[in-house]
This record gives C-alpha cells, sequence and structure tokens, in this order.
C-alpha cells in the first residue's frame, strides 16, 4: 500500500476508531469531555492525512491510485470490492469534509456545553460516526461501496436530527428526514442492481448503452434529489433543522446533502451517456434553486432561511450537473461547504447567544457580536454572489455552463435565484445584525474562543477558495477559464448587487419582501409537504390497509383454514375411542367380516 | 358326513353364542366366559377336522387349553383390579383411558 493510500486509510479509520471506541466503552462516552476529545482526535487524524494527500495531489498529471478487497465471494467470484479510491476528486471532498467537520466539532465543544455529560458523549460519538461514513463515501471504488456510506450518513442524519429527542417535533423531524430519504434511496438501490444485472458490474466508469445509462441515471437522480434536497423531495431539509445548529452546518448545509452532488460528479461517465438524466437534472435543479429562494425570503427563523438556500444552492449544482458541466457542480460544492458552514456556525453562535432561533429576537447585534456579524456577513456576501467571494467564481461557473439550455429557462430561473439569494442573504443581515435591539438581543455577548475559532477558519476560505478554481480543475482533469468579460458573470453580479441594494431599500426601512403574504402562504399551507402527506396517509396506508386486510384474512386466512380443519377432524376423530370394550369387540368384528368378505370375494 | 357338518354346526353355534355374549354382556367375568367360549369352538373344529381329515389338529387342541388356562388366570387376576378400583366387574366402568 502506497504511502498515499496508508493516509487515506487513516483519514477513513481514525474517525471510525473514535466511534467504535465511544461505542464499546460507555463509561467513557458518558463522562462527556473525554469523549469529545476522542472524537477530536480522530478527526485531527483525518484532517491532517487528507490535507496531506491534497498537498500531493496538486495540480495535474497525477494517476488516481486504488486498492481495492474482494467482497461477497460467491462461487470464488468477487462479486463486489470494497477499498480506497484516491483521486483529484475524491482528495478534495475528502479535505472539505474533514476540515469542516473538525471546524464544527471543536465548534460544539462550547455550543454543546450545556448539555448533560451523556448527551455531549453521544452528540460527539455521533459525529465520529458521520465522518467515518462520510469518508467511506468519498472513497468509494465503487457504487456499492458509495451506497454503503450513503446509508451509513442517513443514519447519523437521522440520529443527529433527532439528536433531542425528547422534543417530540424533533422525533418527528427526524423520522421525517429518515422516511423522506429512504424512500429517495430506494432509487440508488434499484439503479445500482439494474446496473450490476445488466453490466455486470457496481464501477463508475462503465461503458453502457444509452437505455441503460439513462435507465440507472434516473434511477440514481431520484435518490440525489432525496439526499440532496431537490424539489419535490426538499420538505425534510427545513425540518430537519431541529437538529442542534452545528449538525445543520455540518450535515445538512456543508457535506451530507452535497452528497447527492458529488455522487454525480462521480458517476459522471455514466451520466454523461444519459443525456435524458441530464435534462430531468437540469429542470429539476433550476425549479429548485428558484423555488426554495422564493421561500428562503419569508422564513422568520434564522436557521430556516439557511436551510432553504442550501436547498436553493443545491439546485444550482445539480442545473450545472445537468447541463454537463460536473466541474462546475463539484467546484460549488466546495465553496458552498465553506461558506453555508461558516453562516450555519455564525448563526449558531447567534442563536446560543440570544436563545432564540427567531430574527425577530435579534436585531442590532452588529455591536455585540463584532467576530460573529463579520463571519456571517462574509459567508452571506459570499452566497450572494459577492465579486471576489468564493461564491462568486463558483456560481459563476454554475451559470455560464447553463447558458443556453432549455431554452435558456434555467438560466432564466437562476439568475432570478442570484437576484433572490442576495434579497434574503441581505434581510437576514439586516434584521439580525442592524437596526435596533431587541430585548434578547439586549444581553448578547461575543462567543468565547472555541466557537470564534471555527468562524475565523473557515472565513478564509469562505473568501478565498474561489481563487483555486483553475487547481482544482487541473487536479480533476477539466478545464477551467474565467468569463469576466461576458454577459453571465456581467448579469448575475448586477443581479447579486441589485439583491442587496434592494433588501436594503425594503428592510432596511423595516418593511416586509413583497408578496410576502402569498409566499409565506405557499410555504405553511405547502401543498408539496400537503401533497406528501396526503400520499402518504390516503394512497401508502390505504394501500397498506388493503394488503394488511389480504394478508390478515387471505393469506392468514388460509393457514388458519387448515389449522381449524385439524382441530376439528381431531375433535370429531377422538369420539371414536369410547373406551367401552364392547365397543372395540365390534370394531374387530367387524373388520373379520369385512376381511372374510374381502376374502370370499377373491 | 352327516355328523362332521353337525359337528361344523355346533362349532359355529358355540362361537355364534360365544360372539353374543361378549357383545352384549357388560360384567368383565360373563366376557371372559364368552371370550372362552369362541375358543372352544375353535378347539370343536380342530378336533373335527383331525378325526375327518388326519393331521396333528389334536395337540393344537392341548396348547390352546394350556394357553387359554393362562389367559383365564391374567383375565381374572384383571377382573380382581377392576373389583377393586370400581367396587363392582363391570368393564364399562375401565372408560378412563378414552380422554
Amino acid at each position: 500500500m502506497s504511502p498515499l493510500l496508508t493516509l487515506a486509510a487513516v483519514a477513513v479509520f481514525a474517525p471510525a476508531a473514535a466511534a467504535l471506541l465511544l461505542v464499546l466503552v460507555p463509561p467513557l462516552r458518558k463522562q462527556g469531555m473525554p469523549a469529545a476529545i476522542v472524537t477530536l482526535l480522530g478527526s485531527v487524524a483525518a484532517v491532517v492525512s487528507a490535507g496531506r494527500i491534497l498537498l500531493d495531489r496538486l495540480g495535474a498529471g497525477h494517476a488516481a491510485e486504488s486498492i481495492v478487497t474482494p467482497w461477497i465471494i460467491v462461487a470464488n467470484k468477487p462479486l463486489a470490492e470494497l477499498g480506497l479510491l484516491v483521486d483529484g476528486t475524491s482528495a478534495t471532498m475528502l479535505f472539505v469534509v474533514c476540515l469542516v467537520a473538525l471546524m464544527v466539532q471543536v465548534f460544539s465543544l462550547s455550543y454543546m456545553s450545556e448539555e448533560p455529560p451523556a448527551a455531549y458523549g453521544r452528540y460527539f460519538a455521533l459525529h465520529a460516526l458521520f465522518l467515518f461514513s462520510m469518508n467511506v463515501l468519498v472513497v468509494a471504488p465503487n457504487l456499492l461501496q458509495a451506497f454503503a456510506g450513503w446509508e451509513l450518513v442517513g443514519l447519523a442524519s437521522y440520529l443527529l436530527i433527532g439528536f433531542y429527542f425528547h422534543k417530540p417535533s424533533a422525533a418527528k423531524a427526524a423520522v421525517k428526514a429518515f422516511w423522506m430519504t429512504k424512500l429517495a434511496d430506494m432509487g440508488f438501490l434499484f439503479g445500482l442492481l439494474w446496473l450490476f444485472v445488466q453490466a455486470d458490474t457496481f464501477r463508475w466508469d462503465v461503458p453502457v448503452s444509452h437505455e441503460l445509462a439513462n435507465v440507472v441515471a434516473l434511477m440514481l437522480f431520484i435518490a440525489v434529489v432525496g439526499k440532496s434536497a431537490q424539489f419535490p423531495l426538499h420538505i425534510w431539509l427545513p425540518d430537519a433543522m431541529e437538529g442542534p445548529t452545528p449538525v445543520s452546518a455540518l450535515l445538512h448545509a456543508a457535506t451530507m446533502v452535497a452528497a447527492g452532488v458529488f455522487l454525480v460528479v462521480r458517476a459522471d461517465p455514466l451520466f454523461a451517456l444519459a443525456p435524458f438524466a441530464r435534462d430531468v437534472m437540469l429542470w429539476v435543479g433550476a425549479i429548485t434553486a428558484s423555488f426554495a429562494a422564493l421561500l428562503a425570503l419569508v422564513q422568520t427563523d434564522i436557521k430556516k432561511v439557511l436551510a432553504y438556500s442550501t436547498a436553493s444552492q443545491l439546485g444550482y449544482m445539480v442545473t450545472a450537473l445537468g447541463a454537463g458541466n460536473a466541474f462546475a457542480g463539484f467546484f460549488h460544492l466546495g465553496t458552498h461547504a465553506f461558506f453555508k458552514a461558516l453562516l450555519f456556525l455564525a448563526a449558531g453562535s447567534v442563536i446560543h447567544a440570544v436563545h432564540s432561533n427567531e430574527l425577530a429576537d435579534m436585531g442590532g447585534l452588529r455591536k455585540k457580536m463584532p467576530l460573529t456579524a463579520t463571519a456571517f456577513t462574509i459567508g452571506a456576501l459570499s452566497l450572494a454572489g459577492f465579486p471576489g467571494f468564493a461564491g462568486f467564481f463558483s456560481k459563476d461557473l454554475v451559470l455560464h455552463s447553463v447558458e443556453g439550455k432549455g431554452g435558456w429557462i434555467p438560466w432564466v430561473l437562476l439568475m432570478a435565484s442570484a437576484f433572490l439569494t442576495a434579497f434574503y442573504m441581505g434581510r437576514v443581515l439586516i434584521k439580525a445584525f442592524l437596526g435596533a435591539e431587541s430585548s434578547k438581543a439586549h444581553h448578547a455577548h461575543e462567543s468565547g474562543p472555541a466557537m470564534a475559532a471555527p468562524l475565523v477558519i473557515l472565513a478564509v476560505p469562505a473568501l478565498g477558495s474561489g481563487f483555486l478554481g483553475a487547481w482544482l480543475a487541473s487536479s480533476t482533469g477539466h478545464e477551467y477559464e474565467l468569463h469576466f468579460a461576458s454577459m453571465t458573470p456581467i448579469t448575475a453580479t448586477v443581479l447579486g448587487l441589485a439583491g442587496l441594494g434592494a433588501s436594503w431599500v425594503v428592510f432596511g426601512s423595516g418593511g416586509t419582501a413583497p408578496f410576502a403574504d402569498v409566499i409565506a402562504r405557499l410555504d405553511r399551507e405547502s401543498w408539496v409537504d400537503r401533497s406528501w402527506e396526503l400520499g402518504y396517509r390516503r394512497v401508502m396506508l390505504g394501500a397498506a390497509a388493503v394488503l394488511g386486510w389480504f394478508d390478515r384474512y387471505i393469506v392468514d386466512g388460509v393457514m388458519n383454514l387448515f389449522g381449524w380443519a385439524a382441530i376439528e377432524g381431531g375433535q370429531k376423530a377422538r369420539t371414536l375411542q369410547t373406551g367401552l370394550v364392547r365397543d372395540y369387540a365390534w370394531a374387530l368384528v367387524a373388520g373379520a367380516a369385512v376381511l372374510a368378505l374381502v376374502g370370499g370375494l377373491k | 358326513m352327516s355328523s362332521l357338518s353337525q359337528f361344523v354346526l355346533l362349532a359355529g353355534v358355540l362361537f355364534s353364542i360365544g360372539l353374543y355374549g361378549l357383545m352384549t354382556r357388560t360384567h368383565a367375568i360373563a366376557m371372559l366366559l364368552s371370550i372362552e367360549l369362541m375358543a372352544n369352538a375353535a378347539n370343536v373344529l380342530f378336533v373335527v377336522f383331525a378325526k375327518a381329515f388326519g393331521g396333528a389338529g389334536q395337540i393344537f387342541v392341548l396348547f390352546a387349553l394350556a394357553i387359554t388356562v393362562a389367559e383365564v388366570a391374567v383375565g381374572l387376576a384383571l377382573v380382581m383390579l377392576l373389583y377393586r378400583r370400581y367396587d363392582d366387574t363391570l368393564l364399562d366402568l375401565a372408560n378412563e383411558a378414552r380422554e
């Protein structure tokens, strides 16, 4: 095993060891702080390894390295393989995931400090489990291992959303997230099984016919819609905000929800053969981007604004993937991971200070929490695509890749979303950090160093990671050039600045968004939510009731009939045994008579 | 010839009386007696056929008598037990085994 793969193994198994240790040694977990230290040690090892791998992968011309071991051996032939695959894509993703995870964990040290020790330990054990699962997914050399990691992160997501399981709303949100994503994951399962049946492989890059590629790609995309919160399966993401804020930053903004995008980037050779699947992605992504951006405008909960914003930005990535530019999607994934994690952690810092998620309880925090306000502003400007910030570069690349696709409609939708993004981020900035202080904000104060340090560290890539585009492109073997002078970036920049300006005009004077009532009704009485609930209650439970009736009365009925017949037959038969010698004598005589008759007839 | 058919008829009558007794009587001793009658019908036939056609049939009668004696000894012992248990020799009383 080469040194590079050893490092990759460390990145995967250090968090696994931490998780295993905390699961197997309950006293350690229940102590709280020692558990956090174990998890942090695992994450630090993972970050250092991932960073070393990334440095090694700098620039172009590195062949992918992999090591695999046979798995599921049937008749001396392995059906699948487990292992590590390190190339430009997985090296970058691994580093992004590990770095954000470590930052979030450091942030959590202080953010979760009011939890009882047992819950504190459980929280960090789950974080270690998540980092292991995510890394398994990132270094997967084939679809099957990716599926295993995919389901494991889903489990970690469920456990962490439901971390405050004593709160009914959190428990419900966890079940909802699990239910929606598992429903979508069926697409992944059937897709990879169908690929295996038809092409006899789980590999990422298998040459297949267009028909097969379209079918498999569409099935995989169903899973992506679920995991990456695309329309119409996006509804679980806002509810997932019931989890602790650092969890939202790591799982539901930066890494886990981006796994869907990563999957498509990985399976790009397959999707390249599936033009129809790409068209579907183009439209679903564009609709999600604009729809979620619209809903983000009227949220009163700061985390829900960011949640809808995440769905919207994931929509950008999916649109880019649909437009056939996997690199644009991947680049935006990377920058988004940094600035969205930064936004969530800054929001967490605010929530920690004012003990409320509601924007109405904030306001004027700029003076009380200057560092948090600065960090949040950097994240918001990056998200809004302010020139020079990370989001500017990757969003432009996305928009550029969509040019002319689908009759320009997706492009227009994304442009509108760019305006809306700046508009709603301006709204949050103004409501939370400017303006008059609310009563709760009055007692707020800046968070401690454990929460401030991650904000500072994440602000660096949120500002600067956009400049790494050319290097990232060469590392992953793609073309990259900037198009500053063309129509798309200029339009996007103008729209972004217009959005910020409009938000200053509208919200600076304490107003509400235009059509806020209509949008709020669209959100509250969300027909998407409603139709899923209706589908669940009426269609699924109805079908379940019918099947249940069939099972209970037809399938069980036949079996019960046999049982009943045996019992009744036995009851009848036992009356033959009277216990009276005379009757047995009769039977004897009758038998002899019959035998005599039979013998006589012969 | 006529004497042979008369003896066979005698055996048939004996057997029938025994069978009738076995199936109608309820007292254990009466039923044992009926069984003896049936066995003796067979013995009569052994003797008659041996006399008429030759062969070793009469030996079997001696064996059968010996076995019948043993059987009666066992049967009477059972009757004793029956009486001790139920204070009667009605065989119908001993019907617990049907459950």
